[in-house]
């Protein structure tokens, strides 16, 4: 005992507190709980799926695995970029699921292993689950030379947090003059208008900031989400089209496709040209997390198919996912869509624990994007599942915001976001 | 009558082939009130307490008044951003289920929803002042007990967000969004500045 050292003692005790863990976890499984219920990502979707499990059925336990402390939301996190927000609006802790009974446990997953049905977590420890659901968010492909120490000089800012702070400081660095250069993914991406509204909420910052720079989208596409929204909107506000415009959008016909990055020398290409500034926003082509991916929930396509009426996995029985990872056919890669598969998820994983048939799911989605502080736009679309498709959900009603709304009606649309955005983040977290 | 069979055949066995893949389902029986409501939170807060102060808090909302105010939104009558759109994604049969779901929730008022960031907070002075000029306007001859009579035809206003009642009697007033609304209170209304609807909008947040 005495030859201990300080640090095989930090290792003991370490070792003790997983003990603990295992104490206070797994043998509970078994007594008090008929059913446990591991949910992967503490986001949108895994942190709804967590909280409506145990609201339809508080006999179930429910432990949601989650690395970080606190969750950024990327939905309004562009306001960050464009410097007329406070991250910390963003933040949001798991005090309330614990509040609903979720075991919160903050580590990173590192193995599922469908067939005995365990998690592992980084500390070595093991859960054994009755049912998974896991919501991982995306991981990004390659483009040649953005590797991981050319994601701090050229921010993604498509995981809010630090790289929206990045992001945002280095366009406040940028000199007056140079492009605020956006490499746009290919589809299928996490929040299809995202990019776009970032374009316009930076050129609104420009305008009044750096009114000789301008935003330069660089898109593997020859079209995007709300397109003629955005087009329109951009008219209206920053001389799109002229000569003078604030944003200039290079499709994926007109060369607009990025090949190659170089962080060290601050440039990106295309197939015939070469692009430069200080500051410049990648935005990679993505696919599911590599935890979906190591745990053969993925196909070709880098997405995880499901059942959708119940978003089971395709590949793993009892391994539901759901959020931007899943491949749900019909539904948007977006905030609301991930918290409405967490619901129709829930009821189908409380269903299926019970042994009651599949319930009908009923799915919607509702997105604003800005186009300036005062100028919002909108989608939203209700959804069914017909048994005789499944292969992908239909929307039943729905649409875009009027091309010709009034500027009151812009106004109460990014009026709207704002609330949308704390309601269904007290939806998500409270 | 013979075109209406063939469809319930069709679904029937797009019923059987569904079930066939995926185990038992139940698409037949249709989504419940709990699940279609459910899509609803994520603007309207967990089981219609709002989060976000342009939002509407809806919990406790009777049936009668929901189910008019949809079918308001679906046929356009009442004019809106997004409901609109929304509204018509559903048919009587699950609007009337949505319905009876939020009025089996008991009300919370907005100041109690979970720790929402950005929102006006009820002002005293402002509310008292309010307060003087609701007994003025005569608004109490149908929004009872300071607003928190709530009927078939008459929503409730006592602890709603202060945001959404002044957003809302500002589009009452707005002659380009002609919100149906009784005559009376139109006259009322038209009559009340922006700042008087202000002090009006706290009154009635204030009052729980």
């Amino acid at each position: 005992m005495s030859k201990l050292t300080r640090r095989s003692f930090v290792k003991l005790a370490g070792g003790a507190a997983a003990v603990g863990l295992a104490a206070g976890g797994a043998p509970a499984i078994a007594n008090s709980h008929k059913h446990h219920v591991i949910v992967i990502g503490g986001g949108y979707g895994g942190a709804i799926a967590a909280k409506y499990i145990r609201m339809a059925d508080s006999s179930i336990m429910v432990t949601l695995i989650e690395q970080n402390q606190y969750y950024y939301s990327c939905p309004l996190s562009n306001w960050v970029v464009a410097g007329f927000r406070n991250l910390n609006v963003q933040k949001w802790g798991y005090d309330g699921l614990k509040g609903h009974g979720v075991n919160v446990v903050h580590e990173k997953a590192t193995k599922i292993d469908p067939v005995s049905k365990t998690v592992t977590i980084a500390s070595g420890k093991t859960f054994k689950y009755n049912r998974l659901v896991v919501s991982p968010g995306i991981s990004f492909r390659g483009i040649e030379g953005y590797d991981e120490s050319a994601t701090h000089m050229m921010p993604h800012a498509w995981k809010a947090g630090p790289q929206t702070t990045q992001l945002a400081k280095q366009l406040k660095a940028m000199k007056n003059g140079d492009p605020f250069i956006m490499v746009a993914p290919p589809n299928p991406f996490r929040c299809p208008p995202g990019p776009y509204e970032r374009a316009s909420l930076v050129a609104h910052y420009l305008k009044k900031h750096k009114p000789k720079s301008k935003v330069l989208i660089l898109d593997p596409k020859d079209k995007f989400s709300k397109f003629g929204l955005f087009t329109g909107g951009w008219k209206k506000l920053y001389g799109y089209g002229t000569d003078n415009s604030m944003i200039e959008w290079v499709p994926g016909g007109e060369g607009g496709k990025v090949t190659r990055v170089d962080a060290k020398s601050m440039k990106v290409y295309t197939d015939l040209d070469e692009f430069s500034s200080s500051c410049i926003n990648v935005i990679p082509a993505q696919k599911a997390n590599m935890i979906a991916e190591s745990a053969g929930l993925t196909d070709d396509s880098g997405w995880c198919p499901v059942n959708l009426e119940t978003f089971e996995s395709k590949l793993h029985a009892g391994v539901y996912v759901i959020g931007d990872a899943s491949a749900a056919n019909g539904l948007p890669k977006s905030g609301y869509a991930a918290n409405s598969e967490g619901k129709v998820c829930a009821a189908a994983v409380v269903a299926s624990l019970r042994g009651k048939p599949v319930p009908t799911p009923s799915y919607v989605n509702t997105c604003y994007s800005m186009i300036s502080p005062d100028y919002g736009i909108s989608v939203a679309a209700v959804y069914k599942f017909d048994p005789a498709k499944p292969e992908k959900v239909h929307s039943v009603s729905g649409g875009l915001s009027p091309s010709d709304a009034p500027d009151f009606i812009r106004k109460q649309e990014a009026m709207y976001n704002e609330s949308w955005y704390q309601s269904i983040m007290s939806d998500t977290f409270g | 009558m013979q075109r209406r069979k063939i469809h319930m055949l069709v679904l029937a066995s797009g019923f059987l082939a569904g079930g066939m893949m995926f185990g038992s389902s139940n698409a037949e029986a249709g989504a419940t009130a709990e699940m279609l409501a459910n899509t609803c939170a994520g603007c309207h807060g967990t089981n219609g307490q709002s989060g976000g102060p342009a939002m509407p808090t809806i919990s406790g909302m009777p049936a009668e008044y929901m189910n008019s105010i949809m079918a308001a939104f679906k046929s356009g009558e009442r004019p809106s951003t997004i409901m609109g759109r929304i509204a018509k994604g559903y048919d009587a049969k699950e609007t009337a289920l949505i319905a009876k779901f939020f009025a089996k929730q008991a009300w919370k008022s907005a100041e109690s929803a979970p720790q929402s960031k950005n929102r006006t907070l009820i002002n005293p002075k402002l509310a008292s002042t309010g307060g003087k000029l609701v007994k003025k306007a005569k608004c109490g001859k149908c929004h009872e007990d300071d607003g928190m009579t709530q009927d078939e035809d008459t929503p409730r206003m006592a602890g709603q967000w202060v945001d959404y009642l002044l957003f809302k009697m500002q589009d009452l007033k707005n002659e380009h969004l002609a919100i149906p609304q009784p005559k009376k209170m139109a006259k009322r209304i038209n009559k009340l500045s922006a700042f008087e609807l202000e002090a009006i909008a706290h009154f009635y947040a204030s009052k729980k």
